[in-house]
Protein backbone atom coordinates (compact mmCIF):
# COMPACT_ATOMS: atom_id res chain seq x y z
CA UNK A 1 0.00 0.00 0.00
CA UNK A 2 1.36 3.27 -0.93
CA UNK A 3 -0.35 5.31 1.32
CA UNK A 4 2.96 7.30 2.52
CA UNK A 5 2.31 10.21 4.63
CA UNK A 6 -0.88 10.83 3.68
CA UNK A 7 -2.55 8.23 6.17
CA UNK A 8 -0.81 10.04 9.35
CA UNK A 9 -2.87 11.80 11.97
CA UNK A 10 -3.65 14.35 8.93
CA UNK A 11 -5.07 11.75 6.75
CA UNK A 12 -8.37 13.56 4.59
CA UNK A 13 -10.71 10.93 4.46
CA UNK A 14 -13.27 10.71 1.95
CA UNK A 15 -16.84 8.86 3.27
CA UNK A 16 -18.86 7.36 0.55
CA UNK A 17 -22.56 6.01 1.85
CA UNK A 18 -25.18 5.02 -0.36
CA UNK A 19 -26.41 1.92 1.79
CA UNK A 20 -29.86 2.99 2.39
CA UNK A 21 -32.14 5.69 -0.28
CA UNK A 22 -29.69 8.10 0.67
CA UNK A 23 -26.68 9.46 -1.27
CA UNK A 24 -24.44 10.95 0.99
CA UNK A 25 -20.49 12.21 1.13
CA UNK A 26 -18.37 13.39 3.21
CA UNK A 27 -14.80 14.72 3.57
CA UNK A 28 -13.06 15.14 7.08
CA UNK A 29 -10.27 14.11 9.23
CA UNK A 30 -8.53 15.43 12.70
CA UNK A 31 -10.57 18.55 12.28
CA UNK A 32 -13.95 16.58 12.14
CA UNK A 33 -16.37 16.38 9.07
CA UNK A 34 -15.01 20.02 6.71
CA UNK A 35 -18.24 19.08 3.91
CA UNK A 36 -21.49 16.75 3.60
CA UNK A 37 -23.53 16.32 0.90
CA UNK A 38 -26.54 14.21 0.97
CA UNK A 39 -29.82 13.56 -0.73
CA UNK A 40 -32.47 11.39 0.71
CA UNK A 41 -34.71 11.55 -2.68
CA UNK A 42 -34.76 10.30 -6.44
CA UNK A 43 -33.05 7.11 -5.44
CA UNK A 44 -30.82 7.66 -8.08
CA UNK A 45 -27.24 6.37 -6.45
CA UNK A 46 -25.35 6.10 -9.74
CA UNK A 47 -26.10 9.42 -11.40
CA UNK A 48 -25.63 11.12 -8.20
CA UNK A 49 -23.04 9.59 -6.65
CA UNK A 50 -20.21 10.81 -8.54
CA UNK A 51 -21.25 15.02 -9.09
CA UNK A 52 -21.90 14.33 -5.23
CA UNK A 53 -18.00 13.81 -4.31
CA UNK A 54 -17.02 16.37 -6.92
CA UNK A 55 -19.15 18.82 -5.24
CA UNK A 56 -17.78 17.99 -1.87
CA UNK A 57 -14.02 17.91 -2.95
CA UNK A 58 -14.58 21.37 -4.88
CA UNK A 59 -16.55 23.02 -2.03
CA UNK A 60 -14.11 21.98 0.47
CA UNK A 61 -11.55 22.91 -1.63
CA UNK A 62 -9.85 19.42 -1.73
CA UNK A 63 -8.46 17.78 -4.71
CA UNK A 64 -8.50 13.86 -5.43
CA UNK A 65 -5.10 13.58 -5.01
CA UNK A 66 -4.99 15.13 -1.14
CA UNK A 67 -7.50 12.37 0.04
CA UNK A 68 -5.48 9.82 2.16
CA UNK A 69 -8.51 7.08 2.59
CA UNK A 70 -11.10 6.16 1.51
CA UNK A 71 -14.20 4.90 4.01
CA UNK A 72 -17.66 2.83 2.30
CA UNK A 73 -20.81 1.85 4.07
CA UNK A 74 -20.30 -1.48 3.25
CA UNK A 75 -24.07 -2.42 4.25
CA UNK A 76 -26.29 -4.27 5.06
CA UNK A 77 -29.12 -2.43 2.84
CA UNK A 78 -30.36 -1.74 -0.20
CA UNK A 79 -28.03 -4.10 -2.55
CA UNK A 80 -28.26 -1.77 -5.33
CA UNK A 81 -27.55 1.33 -3.53
CA UNK A 82 -24.28 -0.45 -1.86
CA UNK A 83 -23.07 -1.45 -5.25
CA UNK A 84 -22.85 2.12 -6.64
CA UNK A 85 -20.84 3.08 -3.53
CA UNK A 86 -18.65 0.20 -2.81
CA UNK A 87 -17.97 0.23 -6.77
CA UNK A 88 -17.03 4.08 -6.44
CA UNK A 89 -15.22 3.40 -3.67
CA UNK A 90 -12.87 0.85 -5.01
CA UNK A 91 -12.30 2.74 -7.71
CA UNK A 92 -11.03 5.64 -6.23
CA UNK A 93 -9.10 3.60 -3.66
CA UNK A 94 -7.39 1.77 -6.52
CA UNK A 95 -6.85 4.56 -8.39
CA UNK A 96 -5.41 6.81 -5.64
CA UNK A 97 -3.56 4.18 -4.26
CA UNK A 98 -4.95 5.29 -1.07
CA UNK A 99 -6.32 2.39 1.80
CA UNK A 100 -9.97 1.95 2.68
CA UNK A 101 -12.30 1.49 5.48
CA UNK A 102 -15.49 -0.47 5.55
CA UNK A 103 -17.79 0.45 7.71
CA UNK A 104 -21.06 -1.03 9.07
CA UNK A 105 -24.43 0.75 8.06
CA UNK A 106 -25.65 -0.07 11.44
CA UNK A 107 -22.59 1.29 12.66
CA UNK A 108 -23.49 4.76 11.50
CA UNK A 109 -26.65 4.72 12.32
CA UNK A 110 -25.85 4.38 16.22
CA UNK A 111 -22.88 6.54 16.44
CA UNK A 112 -24.89 9.44 16.84
CA UNK A 113 -26.48 8.58 19.81
CA UNK A 114 -23.45 7.25 21.50
CA UNK A 115 -23.99 9.13 24.57
CA UNK A 116 -27.15 7.70 24.93
CA UNK A 117 -27.95 5.94 28.25
CA UNK A 118 -30.22 3.15 26.56
CA UNK A 119 -29.25 0.08 24.56
CA UNK A 120 -29.03 1.75 21.02
CA UNK A 121 -30.89 -0.13 18.18
CA UNK A 122 -30.36 1.19 14.70
CA UNK A 123 -32.85 -0.65 12.14
CA UNK A 124 -33.04 -0.68 8.27
CA UNK A 125 -35.41 -1.86 6.39
CA UNK A 126 -34.78 -4.84 4.57
CA UNK A 127 -38.07 -4.54 3.11
CA UNK A 128 -40.83 -7.92 2.80
CA UNK A 129 -41.48 -7.25 6.42
CA UNK A 130 -37.84 -8.11 7.47
CA UNK A 131 -35.31 -5.67 9.20
CA UNK A 132 -31.74 -5.63 9.51
CA UNK A 133 -31.25 -4.71 13.20
CA UNK A 134 -28.14 -4.58 16.01
CA UNK A 135 -27.55 -3.30 19.50
CA UNK A 136 -25.35 -1.11 20.80
CA UNK A 137 -24.19 0.09 24.47
CA UNK A 138 -22.77 2.91 25.63
CA UNK A 139 -19.10 2.22 26.84
CA UNK A 140 -16.02 4.54 27.90
CA UNK A 141 -14.50 6.02 25.18
CA UNK A 142 -17.47 4.81 22.45
CA UNK A 143 -20.31 2.45 21.68
CA UNK A 144 -20.08 -1.49 22.40
CA UNK A 145 -21.87 -3.24 20.21
CA UNK A 146 -24.08 -6.23 22.47
CA UNK A 147 -25.98 -8.24 19.74
CA UNK A 148 -24.40 -8.97 16.49
CA UNK A 149 -26.15 -7.35 13.42
CA UNK A 150 -28.76 -10.16 11.88
CA UNK A 151 -31.89 -9.78 9.40
CA UNK A 152 -35.30 -10.82 10.54
CA UNK A 153 -38.92 -10.34 10.44
CA UNK A 154 -39.75 -7.36 12.75
CA UNK A 155 -41.74 -9.82 15.65
CA UNK A 156 -38.26 -11.38 15.91
CA UNK A 157 -36.75 -7.85 16.63
CA UNK A 158 -39.86 -7.13 18.82
CA UNK A 159 -39.08 -10.52 21.00
CA UNK A 160 -35.51 -9.56 20.82
CA UNK A 161 -36.56 -6.24 22.99
CA UNK A 162 -38.82 -7.83 25.33
CA UNK A 163 -36.24 -10.52 25.91
CA UNK A 164 -33.99 -7.61 27.01
CA UNK A 165 -35.76 -5.60 28.50
CA UNK A 166 -33.64 -2.21 28.87
CA UNK A 167 -34.39 1.02 27.70
CA UNK A 168 -34.22 1.17 24.20
CA UNK A 169 -33.23 3.54 21.32
CA UNK A 170 -34.63 2.47 18.18
CA UNK A 171 -33.47 4.44 15.31
CA UNK A 172 -33.56 4.15 11.37
CA UNK A 173 -35.20 4.19 8.55
CA UNK A 174 -36.55 0.68 9.41
CA UNK A 175 -38.09 1.71 13.09
CA UNK A 176 -39.50 5.08 11.26
CA UNK A 177 -41.46 2.35 8.68
CA UNK A 178 -42.68 0.08 11.34
CA UNK A 179 -42.97 2.02 14.39
CA UNK A 180 -46.59 1.53 15.31
CA UNK A 181 -45.24 -2.36 15.65
CA UNK A 182 -42.42 -2.11 17.53
CA UNK A 183 -43.49 0.57 19.97
CA UNK A 184 -46.89 -2.01 20.33
CA UNK A 185 -44.74 -4.82 21.02
CA UNK A 186 -41.89 -3.09 23.35
CA UNK A 187 -42.84 0.27 24.78
CA UNK A 188 -39.61 2.44 23.54
CA UNK A 189 -38.41 5.02 22.01
CA UNK A 190 -37.87 5.86 18.05
CA UNK A 191 -35.39 8.61 17.29
CA UNK A 192 -35.46 10.92 14.40
CA UNK A 193 -32.59 9.78 12.91
CA UNK A 194 -33.44 8.02 9.33
CA UNK A 195 -30.21 7.02 7.36
CA UNK A 196 -27.08 6.01 7.62
CA UNK A 197 -25.07 9.42 7.09
CA UNK A 198 -21.25 9.60 5.73
CA UNK A 199 -20.42 12.42 8.96
CA UNK A 200 -20.24 9.58 11.54
CA UNK A 201 -18.51 7.43 8.43
CA UNK A 202 -15.59 9.75 8.20
CA UNK A 203 -15.39 10.28 11.89
CA UNK A 204 -15.70 6.67 12.51
CA UNK A 205 -12.91 5.96 9.56
CA UNK A 206 -10.70 8.71 11.10
CA UNK A 207 -10.44 7.12 14.52
CA UNK A 208 -9.79 3.66 13.00
CA UNK A 209 -6.87 5.32 10.83
CA UNK A 210 -5.28 6.23 13.70
CA UNK A 211 -4.93 2.70 14.86
CA UNK A 212 -4.33 2.13 11.49
CA UNK A 213 -6.90 -0.46 11.04
CA UNK A 214 -7.20 0.15 7.28
CA UNK A 215 -7.22 -2.29 3.90
CA UNK A 216 -6.53 -2.60 0.71
CA UNK A 217 -9.57 -1.82 -2.00
CA UNK A 218 -9.56 -5.48 -2.52
CA UNK A 219 -10.38 -6.43 0.71
CA UNK A 220 -13.51 -4.56 1.17
CA UNK A 221 -16.79 -6.40 0.79
CA UNK A 222 -20.18 -6.10 0.83
CA UNK A 223 -22.76 -7.06 4.21
CA UNK A 224 -25.28 -8.44 2.51
CA UNK A 225 -26.68 -10.65 5.76
CA UNK A 226 -29.47 -12.43 3.95
CA UNK A 227 -30.96 -15.33 5.17
CA UNK A 228 -29.70 -18.76 5.04
CA UNK A 229 -28.96 -19.91 1.65
CA UNK A 230 -31.19 -22.42 0.15
CA UNK A 231 -31.51 -24.53 -3.30
CA UNK A 232 -34.06 -23.64 -5.81
CA UNK A 233 -36.44 -26.17 -5.87
CA UNK A 234 -36.15 -26.84 -9.48
CA UNK A 235 -38.65 -30.05 -9.01
CA UNK A 236 -41.42 -27.53 -8.69
CA UNK A 237 -41.07 -26.50 -12.07
CA UNK A 238 -41.43 -29.71 -13.53
CA UNK A 239 -45.05 -30.09 -12.32
CA UNK A 240 -45.74 -26.70 -12.78
CA UNK A 241 -47.39 -25.31 -15.89
CA UNK A 242 -49.12 -28.53 -16.59
CA UNK A 243 -52.54 -27.66 -15.02
CA UNK A 244 -52.13 -30.38 -12.33
CA UNK A 245 -51.89 -33.32 -15.49
CA UNK A 246 -48.36 -34.96 -16.39
CA UNK A 247 -45.46 -33.66 -16.72
CA UNK A 248 -44.49 -32.92 -20.72
CA UNK A 249 -40.91 -33.61 -21.07
CA UNK B 1 -50.11 -12.48 2.71
CA UNK B 2 -53.99 -13.08 1.49
CA UNK B 3 -54.13 -14.40 -2.64
CA UNK B 4 -57.10 -12.49 -4.78
CA UNK B 5 -58.88 -15.69 -6.63
CA UNK B 6 -57.15 -16.51 -9.76
CA UNK B 7 -58.28 -16.08 -13.15
CA UNK B 8 -58.27 -17.95 -15.74
CA UNK B 9 -57.86 -17.35 -20.07
CA UNK B 10 -57.26 -19.27 -22.99
CA UNK B 11 -55.28 -17.64 -25.67
CA UNK B 12 -56.20 -19.49 -29.06
CA UNK B 13 -53.02 -17.92 -30.93
CA UNK B 14 -49.89 -16.09 -30.13
CA UNK B 15 -51.68 -12.59 -30.92
CA UNK B 16 -53.97 -13.50 -27.91
CA UNK B 17 -50.96 -14.24 -25.56
CA UNK B 18 -49.48 -11.03 -26.78
CA UNK B 19 -52.86 -9.07 -26.17
CA UNK B 20 -53.40 -10.53 -23.44
CA UNK B 21 -49.93 -9.71 -21.61
CA UNK B 22 -50.58 -5.97 -23.24
CA UNK B 23 -53.69 -6.28 -21.21
CA UNK B 24 -52.12 -6.59 -18.30
CA UNK B 25 -49.07 -4.28 -19.31
CA UNK B 26 -51.69 -1.66 -19.14
CA UNK B 27 -52.80 -2.22 -15.72
CA UNK B 28 -49.64 -2.15 -14.13
CA UNK B 29 -47.40 0.44 -12.72
CA UNK B 30 -44.30 1.16 -10.97
CA UNK B 31 -43.23 -1.39 -8.06
CA UNK B 32 -44.97 -4.27 -9.82
CA UNK B 33 -42.93 -7.60 -9.98
CA UNK B 34 -44.57 -9.93 -12.60
CA UNK B 35 -43.55 -13.72 -12.33
CA UNK B 36 -43.97 -15.70 -15.59
CA UNK B 37 -44.20 -19.68 -14.80
CA UNK B 38 -44.99 -22.28 -17.42
CA UNK B 39 -42.57 -25.04 -18.75
CA UNK B 40 -40.19 -24.00 -21.63
CA UNK B 41 -41.79 -23.42 -25.35
CA UNK B 42 -45.22 -21.94 -23.54
CA UNK B 43 -44.67 -18.51 -24.19
CA UNK B 44 -43.04 -16.86 -21.25
CA UNK B 45 -41.21 -14.56 -23.42
CA UNK B 46 -43.48 -14.37 -25.96
CA UNK B 47 -46.08 -12.85 -23.23
CA UNK B 48 -42.88 -10.34 -22.18
CA UNK B 49 -42.69 -9.02 -25.40
CA UNK B 50 -46.09 -8.25 -25.76
CA UNK B 51 -46.29 -6.88 -22.15
CA UNK B 52 -43.19 -4.63 -23.45
CA UNK B 53 -44.39 -3.41 -26.10
CA UNK B 54 -47.56 -2.30 -24.53
CA UNK B 55 -45.50 -0.63 -22.29
CA UNK B 56 -43.80 1.43 -25.69
CA UNK B 57 -40.54 -0.68 -25.49
CA UNK B 58 -39.38 -0.27 -29.51
CA UNK B 59 -36.41 -2.91 -28.80
CA UNK B 60 -36.88 -6.51 -29.60
CA UNK B 61 -37.39 -8.25 -25.98
CA UNK B 62 -35.17 -11.47 -25.95
CA UNK B 63 -34.87 -13.89 -23.62
CA UNK B 64 -32.28 -12.62 -21.20
CA UNK B 65 -30.86 -16.21 -20.30
CA UNK B 66 -27.66 -15.31 -20.35
CA UNK B 67 -27.64 -12.08 -19.35
CA UNK B 68 -30.08 -12.41 -16.04
CA UNK B 69 -31.53 -8.95 -16.45
CA UNK B 70 -32.57 -6.65 -19.52
CA UNK B 71 -33.43 -3.10 -18.50
CA UNK B 72 -35.56 -1.62 -21.39
CA UNK B 73 -36.20 2.05 -20.30
CA UNK B 74 -39.51 3.69 -21.79
CA UNK B 75 -41.58 6.96 -21.09
CA UNK B 76 -43.03 5.88 -17.48
CA UNK B 77 -41.39 3.23 -15.32
CA UNK B 78 -38.03 1.25 -16.64
CA UNK B 79 -39.46 -2.63 -17.92
CA UNK B 80 -36.87 -5.49 -16.29
CA UNK B 81 -36.73 -8.24 -17.64
CA UNK B 82 -34.85 -11.13 -15.65
CA UNK B 83 -34.54 -14.93 -16.01
CA UNK B 84 -33.91 -17.54 -13.42
CA UNK B 85 -33.98 -20.37 -15.46
CA UNK B 86 -29.67 -20.77 -14.96
CA UNK B 87 -29.68 -20.41 -11.19
CA UNK B 88 -29.22 -22.92 -8.84
CA UNK B 89 -29.24 -20.97 -5.16
CA UNK B 90 -31.82 -18.64 -3.70
CA UNK B 91 -28.71 -15.91 -3.15
CA UNK B 92 -28.04 -15.87 -6.70
CA UNK B 93 -31.83 -14.72 -6.95
CA UNK B 94 -31.61 -12.30 -4.02
CA UNK B 95 -28.10 -10.96 -5.56
CA UNK B 96 -29.90 -9.68 -8.45
CA UNK B 97 -32.25 -7.69 -6.06
CA UNK B 98 -34.98 -7.20 -8.12
CA UNK B 99 -37.56 -6.34 -6.07
CA UNK B 100 -35.55 -3.29 -5.52
CA UNK B 101 -35.50 -2.79 -9.43
CA UNK B 102 -39.50 -2.57 -8.83
CA UNK B 103 -39.32 0.10 -6.11
CA UNK B 104 -37.16 2.89 -8.18
CA UNK B 105 -39.57 3.06 -10.44
CA UNK B 106 -39.57 0.06 -12.48
CA UNK B 107 -42.15 -3.21 -13.10
CA UNK B 108 -40.32 -6.39 -13.25
CA UNK B 109 -41.19 -9.25 -15.37
CA UNK B 110 -39.40 -12.74 -14.32
CA UNK B 111 -39.10 -15.65 -16.10
CA UNK B 112 -39.31 -19.01 -14.45
CA UNK B 113 -40.11 -16.91 -11.16
CA UNK B 114 -42.15 -19.13 -9.70
CA UNK B 115 -39.72 -20.99 -8.40
CA UNK B 116 -38.63 -18.20 -5.94
CA UNK B 117 -41.79 -16.52 -5.35
CA UNK B 118 -40.90 -16.48 -1.36
CA UNK B 119 -38.44 -14.09 -2.83
CA UNK B 120 -40.38 -11.79 -3.80
CA UNK B 121 -43.36 -9.36 -2.06
CA UNK B 122 -46.50 -8.95 -3.25
CA UNK B 123 -46.60 -9.40 -6.92
CA UNK B 124 -48.78 -11.18 -9.98
CA UNK B 125 -48.52 -14.95 -11.28
CA UNK B 126 -48.85 -15.71 -14.84
CA UNK B 127 -48.63 -19.46 -15.89
CA UNK B 128 -49.13 -20.35 -18.90
CA UNK B 129 -50.00 -23.95 -19.85
CA UNK B 130 -50.03 -26.15 -23.09
CA UNK B 131 -53.84 -27.41 -24.53
CA UNK B 132 -53.54 -30.75 -25.47
CA UNK B 133 -54.71 -31.36 -29.29
CA UNK B 134 -53.88 -27.29 -30.04
CA UNK B 135 -50.37 -26.16 -30.50
CA UNK B 136 -51.08 -22.70 -30.43
CA UNK B 137 -53.10 -22.26 -27.98
CA UNK B 138 -52.32 -21.88 -24.25
CA UNK B 139 -54.00 -21.65 -21.22
CA UNK B 140 -53.04 -18.38 -19.23
CA UNK B 141 -53.67 -18.61 -15.40
CA UNK B 142 -53.03 -15.25 -13.49
CA UNK B 143 -53.02 -14.96 -9.76
CA UNK B 144 -52.40 -11.91 -7.33
CA UNK B 145 -50.23 -12.68 -4.19
CA UNK B 146 -50.29 -9.79 -1.62
CA UNK B 147 -52.58 -6.60 -1.67
CA UNK B 148 -50.59 -4.76 -4.57
CA UNK B 149 -53.58 -5.97 -7.00
CA UNK B 150 -56.66 -5.75 -4.84
CA UNK B 151 -58.02 -2.47 -6.32
CA UNK B 152 -56.87 -3.41 -10.21
CA UNK B 153 -57.93 -7.37 -10.19
CA UNK B 154 -61.64 -5.73 -11.16
CA UNK B 155 -60.30 -3.99 -13.89
CA UNK B 156 -57.91 -7.19 -14.88
CA UNK B 157 -60.85 -9.04 -14.97
CA UNK B 158 -62.72 -6.61 -17.48
CA UNK B 159 -59.95 -6.20 -19.87
CA UNK B 160 -59.33 -9.82 -20.26
CA UNK B 161 -63.43 -10.97 -20.33
CA UNK B 162 -62.78 -11.89 -24.38
CA UNK B 163 -59.99 -14.67 -23.51
CA UNK B 164 -62.03 -15.89 -20.04
CA UNK B 165 -62.03 -19.46 -20.04
CA UNK B 166 -64.60 -20.17 -17.50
Amino acid sequence: MCAGERTGHNVLILGIETATQQVSVAIGGHEGVLGLFEVARGRRHAETLIPAIEFVCRQADITLDELGLVAVDVGPGLFTGMRVGLAAAKALGQALRVPMIGISSLDLLAFPHRRSDRVVVPVIDARKGEVFYAMYRQVPGGLQQVAAPRVGPVEELVADLLARSQDVLCTGVGAHRYREQIIDGFHCEIADTAFPSAGPLVQLAHARALREEWVSPADICPVYLRAPDARINWATRARAGTGGGAHRA
Amino acid sequence: MRSTPSLSLRASTVDDTLAVAAALAGLARAGDVVLLAGEMGTGKTTFAQGFGRAMGVDEPITSPTFTLVHSYPTAGPTLHHADLYRLEHMSEVADLALGELAEFHGIVLVEWGDVAAGAFGDHVVVRLGHVDGDDAARTVVLTAVGGAWARRWGALVEATAEWCDQ
